[in-house]
């Protein structure tokens, strides 16, 4: 009868969702033979290079079934990245089915169960689908085992298909209209739609991408926003085809856009439900959860002269990106800048990116950090994660750090050497189970400072690419936390302290040396660089004094040369930055904030 | 910024535009000649030389001479001069016109004591002839050991040549194997006692020190010998690892092993303590003389911002004022240029006042004289001294400067003046 379907592509990294996508745009005759491109849901140059999506992006296809009847599918590509389960959180709550892509060279993977866990969450009907089944090393039987044994699902109802070459798509077109249920209409209830996504146009303001659930939207209406009770008049509605194209009217059950004079994204909430202001809805959805950021880092222009710039592209990406924070800071070694929130260390990598490829920056980033709760002795609790913040230790009755569970996969083989991995990053409570076909899925409660850096290689590293990596927030748990202070000279350089778990603070400290050792050219005198905690020095090396810098020759062709290098000197020490009487040029500040602080 | 080259004419039209037309205080200027010959090239040797037949050293005076004919006219403020191949000169005032006297004349290179003789009577003809030479001028030449014959210290003396410079580098064998020289310490040691005996104003040796494998009593060896020779002038340099050289190369590959920083230091100190004991004054940090009168008067000008005029490959020139320019590198190119009736520079600078300053800075404080505070002032307008005046009480606990309250000077010790590189960039040299 009703002949909408909305449903989402969830899969692990890679399975093949955007190829997916194209292949039933291309079939249901979104685009023309001339106009088609390959991953073309995957609108940004960073997204195609790197093969991922960061953006949910929806399009309406129109599909012509076997029983002659034409369909409207509103399909919704989602991030595949655990960075962005709130992404997909959110498409999925503007769906009645799910097509869960599984890779036949693969198997289920640990992002595959978490995107099933969300899906079944919301109630959805999931399809399993295999993709890659063209692939030589393509091993149905073994992915079927997997679907039925390790997801739970039947599968019978699996649809092999090659995404790539264009085998089994017309089953799973039919399969989508016989298998996945119509979304319940009602035009005549009070409207209620909810705000999956939004972005940021410059031509037309803020876009709305909607699900309505019941009665409709036309341009002329007055809407409401729940959240926070503001009333706009709407000016578009329309379909998101490849292009974005005007509708009459969005009604109940189907998927769209709305324009409504809203001016920027911080006036909407993702989540929220949209109502008539006449005639508000008495059910909106609960309200949406925002992502919380849970990776910190510093950003800093490399010249003080872009500090102007970096802020405005910061708020240029934060127009499309809701879940970036930031605020100002300030580092007496590398000037004015800003503490960012990410939720995750890709979230990081693609923002940083995305500010050196859009906006032409160069930036110092400082080493990622948490956010860290600590007790006084007053009962006052304060979350910190600048380690300028953090208060007198004497008056600290606990401190606490964020937690989260972690979830691998991987052939059993590598159970040693990840067990190993997990232990040196504090991991506890660590469980496995016993998967088909000689594969393992291990559960740590790991701390998530210890996971931030480089984890996620590193796994990959021993386990030779076959380990999948998922985790989720869990809570925070009792730390002993310390923070270490690096001096030169006897004076503290505020910019390279650090907040670390008391075990590892040892090592941190000396490493922190080490760079600066490296790093600090010679002067006139001795250099102690230490670390140390209070006032106990954990960690101490020494760079010994210059004794001879002159040059031998000091004839006709070398006055210019000498003073070529003066003049350079000089600059470097504008670069600089003075402590005591020690000069610690700004590579050194670098090398110690970049460096991968487990490697020694 | 490059000297204006236009399209190959006669004419020259290529001289440096200097800023004013008076040179600045009674800095006398020298002549400098690039000889880029050598039997060998040493594998330490950045300069511009390579090996060359008689005939190619005819070839290099005739286009010497042009070059020295060009300036010659030049300087005297010629409209038109006419040089062997027909060069024309172009009036522009530079500050050259009002030079009264050159007192220095010095060949140096490559292997300067490689010319004929004829061909170093040619030379210093078109100097003499081109230039007024002040009566007491110092005429130097460097020599290699080999080159010192009696025959020759004769016929250099008649030339005018008053002061040797001999290149021993070391009266160790096995140092001497290692850099490549041609000489043995006992051909050193001969040619250095002829020299002496040969009535020269000043003899000077050039010695090097630092050499992977030469060990401190090896070197203070080599010193006791040079001293004990009783040459009026000794210059240490510590060996340089020069890019492009083999000894570079070979360094990249781990074949040449440098001595350590703290070694070279070592070395250093043990050079200037010796000396000095040995009654020889370091008046800058690889010049020692024994009376005040040995020191090096041509390079004296290269430290204080005098003018000087080179000729040859390579050649560096100065204004005395702010104008710097360079001959092209090599011996082709720079030949070509003057066929082609221009003058072979290769690139000019004009420096700003502060680049003057920092150079004057760097420059003093490797010399024993050290900064003159009120010559800063009376130059630049730069009151260095209270620009500075945190930085030089600690330079002063450090034990690297002397300040000479009286004198209103910035003396470097020992120590000073082995880092003196470092301190030249810790003096602040603007208000801004």
């Amino acid at each position: 009868m009703n002949k909408i379907r909305n449903f989402c592509v969830i899969a692990h990294i890679d399975h093949g969702k955007s190829t997916l996508a194209d292949r039933l745009i291309q079939l249901c005759g979104g685009v023309s033979d001339r106009e088609f491109q390959d991953q073309l849901l995957d609108t940004m140059d960073l997204e195609r290079e790197r093969g991922i999506t960061i953006k949910s992006n929806t399009i309406t296809l129109a599909y012509e079934a076997e029983d002659g009847e034409t369909y409207t599918f509103n399909l919704i590509d989602t991030p595949g990245h655990v960075d962005f389960a709130h992404e997909v959180r959110r498409s999925l709550m503007s769906c009645e089915g799910a097509l869960l892509l599984v890779d036949a060279t693969q198997g289920v993977e640990a992002q595959t169960l978490a995107n099933v866990y969300l899906a079944l969450e919301q109630e959805l009907e999931i399809l399993p689908v295999i993709n890659k089944i063209d692939m030589e090393a393509a091993d149905v039987d073994r992915v079927l085992e997997e679907i039925d044994e390790e997801l739970g699902l039947d599968p019978f109802e699996a649809i092999p298909v090659s995404a790539k070459v264009g085998e089994g798509i017309e089953e799973l077109l039919e399969a989508i209209v016989k298998k996945l249920p119509a979304p319940k209409v009602d035009l005549e209830a009070p409207l209620k739609a909810l705000v999956f996504d939004a972005e940021y146009n410059a031509y037309r303001g803020v876009v709305l991408f909607v699900r309505v659930v019941d009665g409709s939207i036309s341009p002329g209406q007055t809407i409401r926003l729940m959240h926070n009770g503001a009333e706009y008049e709407v000016e578009e509605v329309g379909l998101l085809q490849l292009q974005q194209v005007k509708q009459k009217q969005l009604g109940s059950g189907s998927v769209g856009y709305v324009i409504a004079g809203i001016r920027t994204i911080d006036d909407i909430d993702i989540g929220d439900t949209i109502t008539d202001a006449t005639n508000p809805t008495t059910d909106p959805f609960a309200g949406y959860v925002e992502a919380k950021p849970v990776v910190f880092s510093s950003i800093f222009p490399v010249s003080n002269d872009d500090y102007e710039d970096l802020s405005r592209a910061l708020d240029k990406l934060k127009l499309n990106d809701a879940a970036l924070t930031f605020q100002k800071d300030a580092s007496s070694a590398l000037g004015f800048g800003f503490r960012c929130g990410f939720l995750g260390m890709l979230h990081l990598d693609v923002v940083q990116e995305r500010l050196s490829r859009e906006f032409d920056l160069s930036l110092l980033l400082t080493a990622p950090s948490v956010e860290f709760r600590v007790t006084t002795a007053d009962r006052q609790t304060h979350i910190i994660e600048n380690p300028s913040e953090y208060p007198d230790p004497a008056m600290i009755e606990l401190a606490e750090e964020p937690y989260i569970k972690g979830s691998i996969l991987m052939p059993d083989r590598y159970v040693g050497t990840v067990m190993e991995l997990l232990r040196e990053k504090r991991g506890a409570d660590i469980k496995f189970n016993y998967l088909a076909a000689g594969r393992i899925d291990m559960t740590a409660d790991l701390p998530l400072a210890e996971v931030l850096f480089d984890f996620y290689d590193r796994l990959k590293t021993i386990t030779q690419g076959y380990g999948s990596f998922d985790y989720e927030l869990l809570d925070y748990r009792p730390t002993d936390l310390a923070k270490v202070d690096i001096m030169v000279n006897g004076e503290k350089v505020d910019a390279l302290a650090m907040l670390v778990h008391r075990d590892k603070s040892r090592a941190r400290a000396l490493h922190a040396c080490k760079q600066l050792e490296r790093t600090i050219p010679k002067q006139n005198f001795k250099i102690a660089i230490q670390g140390a905690i209070g006032r106990d020095i954990i960690a101490r090396r020494t760079i010994s004094a210059h004794r001879k810098d002159v040059t031998a020759k000091c004839y006709g062709g070398d006055v210019t040369r000498k003073r070529k290098l003066l003049e350079k000197q000089k600059e470097g020490k504008k670069r600089a930055r003075a402590f005591g009487n020690v000069e610690v040029p700004q590579e050194a500040f670098l090398a110690v904030l970049r460096a991968d602080p487990d490697e020694s | 910024m490059s000297a204006p080259s236009g399209h190959p004419t006669k004419r020259l039209t290529n001289f440096p535009q200097t800023t004013s037309s008076t040179i600045l205080s009674s800095r006398t200027p020298g002549l400098y000649v690039h000889v880029p010959f050598c039997s060998r090239v040493c594998p330490y040797c950045d300069f511009a030389v390579q090996t060359g037949g008689t005939e190619k050293q005819s070839a290099y005076v005739d286009s010497l001479v042009q070059e020295i004919r060009s300036w010659g006219a030049q300087v005297r403020g010629q409209g038109r001069a006419l040089g062997a191949s027909g060069i024309e000169t172009r009036q522009s005032v530079p500050a050259w016109s009002c030079v009264e006297l050159f007192d220095s004349v010095y060949l140096g290179g490559g292997t300067p004591s490689s010319l004929t003789l004829d061909a170093l009577e040619t030379v210093f003809a078109a100097l003499s002839e081109a230039f007024r030479l002040a009566a007491d001028r110092t005429v130097t030449l460097e020599a290699n050991p080999e080159d010192v014959t009696k025959v020759n210290l004769a016929a250099w003396r008649d030339l005018g040549i008053n002061r040797l410079s001999l290149g021993v580098q070391s009266f160790d064998n096995d140092a001497l194997c290692l850099l490549g020289r041609k000489h043995t310490s006992a051909d050193a040691i001969s040619a250095v006692r002829a020299a002496l005996a040969a009535a020269f104003d000043v003899v000077s040796i050039d010695l090097i020190y630092s050499v992977p494998g030469q060990s401190a009593d090896s070197w203070l060896l080599t010193l006791e010998q040079a001293v004990g020779l009783e040459p009026h002038h000794i210059s240490c340099y510590e060996l340089t690892v020069h890019e492009a050289t083999p000894f570079f190369d070979a360094r990249e590959h781990g074949q040449f092993v440098e001595v350590d920083e703290d070694t070279k230091a070592d070395f250093f100190f043990a050079t200037h303590r010796f000396l000095a004991e040995a009654g020889y004054f370091a008046y800058e940090v690889s010049n020692f003389a024994r009376e005040p009168e040995n020191r090096s008067h041509h390079n004296q000008k290269y430290w204080d911002h005098s003018p000087y005029l080179g000729f040859g490959p390579s050649a560096h020139s100065f204004d005395g004022e702010g104008v710097r320019w360079w001959n092209r590198r090599r011996l082709n190119d720079w030949a070509d240029v003057l066929d082609e009736g221009r003058l072979p520079i290769a690139d000019t600078e004009f420096l700003t006042c502060e680049q003057l300053v920092l150079e004057e800075v760097a420059l003093k404080l490797r010399t024993a004289a050290g900064i003159d505070f009120e010559g800063i002032e009376r130059r630049f307008g730069v009151e260095l001294e209270s620009l500075n005046v945190e930085v030089i009480k600690q330079l002063r606990r450090s034990g690297l400067v002397e300040a000479d309250a009286a004198a209103k000077r910035l003396v470097p010790t020992l120590e000073g003046l082995a880092v003196a590189d470092t301190l030249a960039a810790s003096l602040e040299i603007t208000s801004g």
